[in-house]
C-alpha cells in the first residue's frame, strides 16, 4: 500500500444554522490471524493483518434549501462504507472484469441509496439530496465517483487540477449548445445541480487516476472552493506540512473568506 | 455479458471526449473541459444476437504536462486514435502514440479517427497523408463529433473487430 498522510475537516460556516455535508475517511483491511504455525514467518506472511488494502475518502454536500440534506449526505456516506467494507479482500491484484465490476457496484451503492432516499421521501423539490464525490485508493490508483458540485482535484508539483466536473444547469447547458459561458456566468439557475442523490436526475461520473509519490488529492465541499480558487488551494497544498496541517489551513481559509457556506476539505498526500 | 475495453487516445484537445459524449449521449459541447486521468463511460451494443459491453475509457491527452500513462491501457481490446484534422501536430504525433501503445499492449484492433471533419475550411491534412495512415494496420474514418458523421460508424466497427480480431 502507498504511504498515506490524510485529514478531514468540516465546519459549519459562519452563516449556515446547521452542517449538511458528511465526510468518511475509512481504511479496508481483511486479514487473518494466525496463532501458531509450521510454516516460516516468509510463508505466511503475506496473510497477517498488514496495512490497508484500500482507503474510502467521501465528502458529501447535501442540497441547501431543502430539509433533510443533513440526512440525505450521511445516508449516501453510510451506505459507501457497507459496500466497500463488504468488498474488503476483493481489491488486490484486480483483473480487468474485477476492477470494472468494482466500480459498477460502487456506482450501484450510489444508485442505491439514490432509489431509496425517492422511496422514503419521494421526488419533489423539498425532498432531501445531496452531492457525493468519492475515492477509493488501491495501491496509487484512486477509482472515483462523483455527482454534483463536491469536487477531486490533485495537486502534482505546483500544478492544482480539477479532476472532476461540477454536474449543475450552467454545464449541462453548456454541453447541450443551449447556453454559451457568457450566458452560463448570467443565468441565476446556472449553479443549480443537474444531478443529485435523492433528486430528480442521477448522473454519476466514473473514472480513476494513477497518482504519483508526493501528489496531494484533495475532495472538497463547494463551501470551500467558492472561497479560495485554484491558486489559493495550490498554495495551501502546496507547503510542506502534514495533511491536517493543510486540511485546517483549507477550512480556515474559507472561514476568512465569509465562510458563506458547510466547508469540508479532505487532503491525502501520497509518499 | 462480454466486455471490451476500449482506450481513446490522441494529443489533447482532438476531440477524444466529445467523440464518446457523441456516442453515448448524443451530446456535443463546444465548451472544451481537459480530461483528467481516466473517464470512463459504458454503452451495451447488439452484435450478431449478442449483448456487448464497451468500457470507454477515455484517457487524458498527451500534452506539455505529460505523455499518456500506459498504466491506463492495461488490459484493452481495442483503440480509437483521435486526430484533429485542423491542427496537423496531432496528426504527426499519433504514429508515436501508436508506438507508445503497441509497447505497451501489443497489437489490437484500433481505429484511427480523422477527426473535426466538418471544419473543412480549416482541414490541415494534405492527401498525401492518407498513404501515410493507409501504412499503419487501423481502419481510418473521417468523424465529426459535432455533426455525428463517422461517430457511430467508428466504435461499431471496433466493437465487431474486438469479437473478429479484424485489424482493417
Amino acid at each position: 500500500m502507498t504511504g498515506l498522510d490524510i485529514f478531514g475537516l468540516t465546519d459549519v460556516g459562519r452563516v449556515r444554522a446547521g452542517n449538511e455535508d458528511h465526510f468518511v475517511i475509512a481504511s479496508i483491511r481483511k486479514s487473518v490471524t494466525i496463532s501458531q504455525s509450521s510454516l516460516t514467518p516468509a510463508e505466511t506472511e503475506r496473510w497477517q493483518g498488514g496495512g490497508a488494502e484500500a482507503v474510502l475518502l467521501a465528502v458529501a454536500d447535501g442540497v441547501g434549501g431543502r430539509p433533510g440534506g443533513e440526512l440525505a449526505s450521511g445516508a449516501v456516506v453510510t451506505g459507501l462504507l457497507g459496500y466497500v467494507g463488504r468488498a474488503a479482500g476483493c481489491y488486490q491484484q484486480f483483473s480487468l472484469e474485477e476492477e470494472h465490476q468494482f466500480l459498477e457496484r460502487l456506482e450501484q451503492t450510489v444508485r442505491d441509496t439514490h432509489e431509496e432516499l425517492l422511496r422514503v421521501h419521494g421526488e419533489s423539490e423539498k425532498a432531501p439530496a445531496t452531492t457525493l464525490t468519492l475515492a477509493v485508493l488501491v495501491g496509487r490508483r484512486a477509482y472515483l465517483i462523483h455527482v454534483g458540485d463536491t469536487r477531486a482535484y490533485y495537486l502534482r508539483g505546483t500544478r492544482l487540477r480539477q479532476i472532476t466536473r461540477d454536474q449543475t444547469i450552467g454545464e449541462y447547458m453548456m454541453d447541450v449548445g443551449a447556453w454559451t459561458e457568457a450566458q452560463a456566468a448570467k443565468a441565476s439557475a446556472a449553479k443549480s445541480l443537474a444531478s443529485a442523490i435523492g433528486g430528480s436526475e442521477l448522473t454519476p461520473s466514473v473514472g480513476l487516476i494513477d497518482l504519483e509519490p508526493g501528489d496531494t488529492l484533495l475532495l472538497c465541499s463547494d463551501g470551500l472552493n467558492k472561497h479560495g480558487d485554484v491558486e489559493a488551494l495550490a498554495a495551501v497544498l502546496g507547503k510542506p506540512s502534514t495533511a491536517e496541517a493543510q486540511a485546517r489551513e483549507l477550512v480556515a481559509l474559507a472561514l476568512a473568506g465569509g465562510g458563506t457556506d458547510n466547508v469540508t476539505a479532505l487532503v491525502a498526500r501520497i509518499s | 455479458m462480454i466486455q471490451k475495453k476500449i482506450c481513446m487516445v490522441g494529443v489533447f484537445g482532438a476531440g477524444k471526449t466529445c467523440l464518446v459524449q457523441q456516442y453515448v449521449h448524443s451530446l456535443f459541447s463546444t465548451k472544451y473541459h481537459s480530461t483528467v486521468g481516466v473517464k470512463i463511460d459504458r454503452k451495451t451494443v447488439a452484435l450478431d444476437g449478442t449483448d456487448l459491453t464497451l468500457l470507454l475509457w477515455d484517457l487524458a491527452g498527451r500534452d506539455d504536462a505529460g505523455d499518456i500513462a500506459v498504466s491506463y491501457l492495461r488490459g484493452g481490446h481495442g483503440i480509437i486514435y483521435v486526430v484533429d484534422g485542423t491542427r496537423r501536430e496531432t496528426f504527426e504525433q499519433i504514429f508515436e502514440l501508436r508506438t507508445i501503445v503497441t509497447k505497451a499492449i501489443g497489437e489490437v484492433p484500433s481505429v484511427l479517427a480523422l477527426n473535426k471533419v466538418d471544419l473543412t475550411e480549416s482541414w490541415a491534412l494534405q492527401p498525401a497523408d492518407d498513404a501515410a495512415l493507409a501504412r499503419e494496420p487501423w481502419k481510418v474514418i473521417r468523424t465529426s463529433a459535432k455533426t455525428g458523421e463517422g461517430v457511430e460508424a467508428s466504435f461499431a466497427w471496433l466493437a465487431k473487430a474486438t469479437l473478429t480480431g479484424a485489424t482493417q
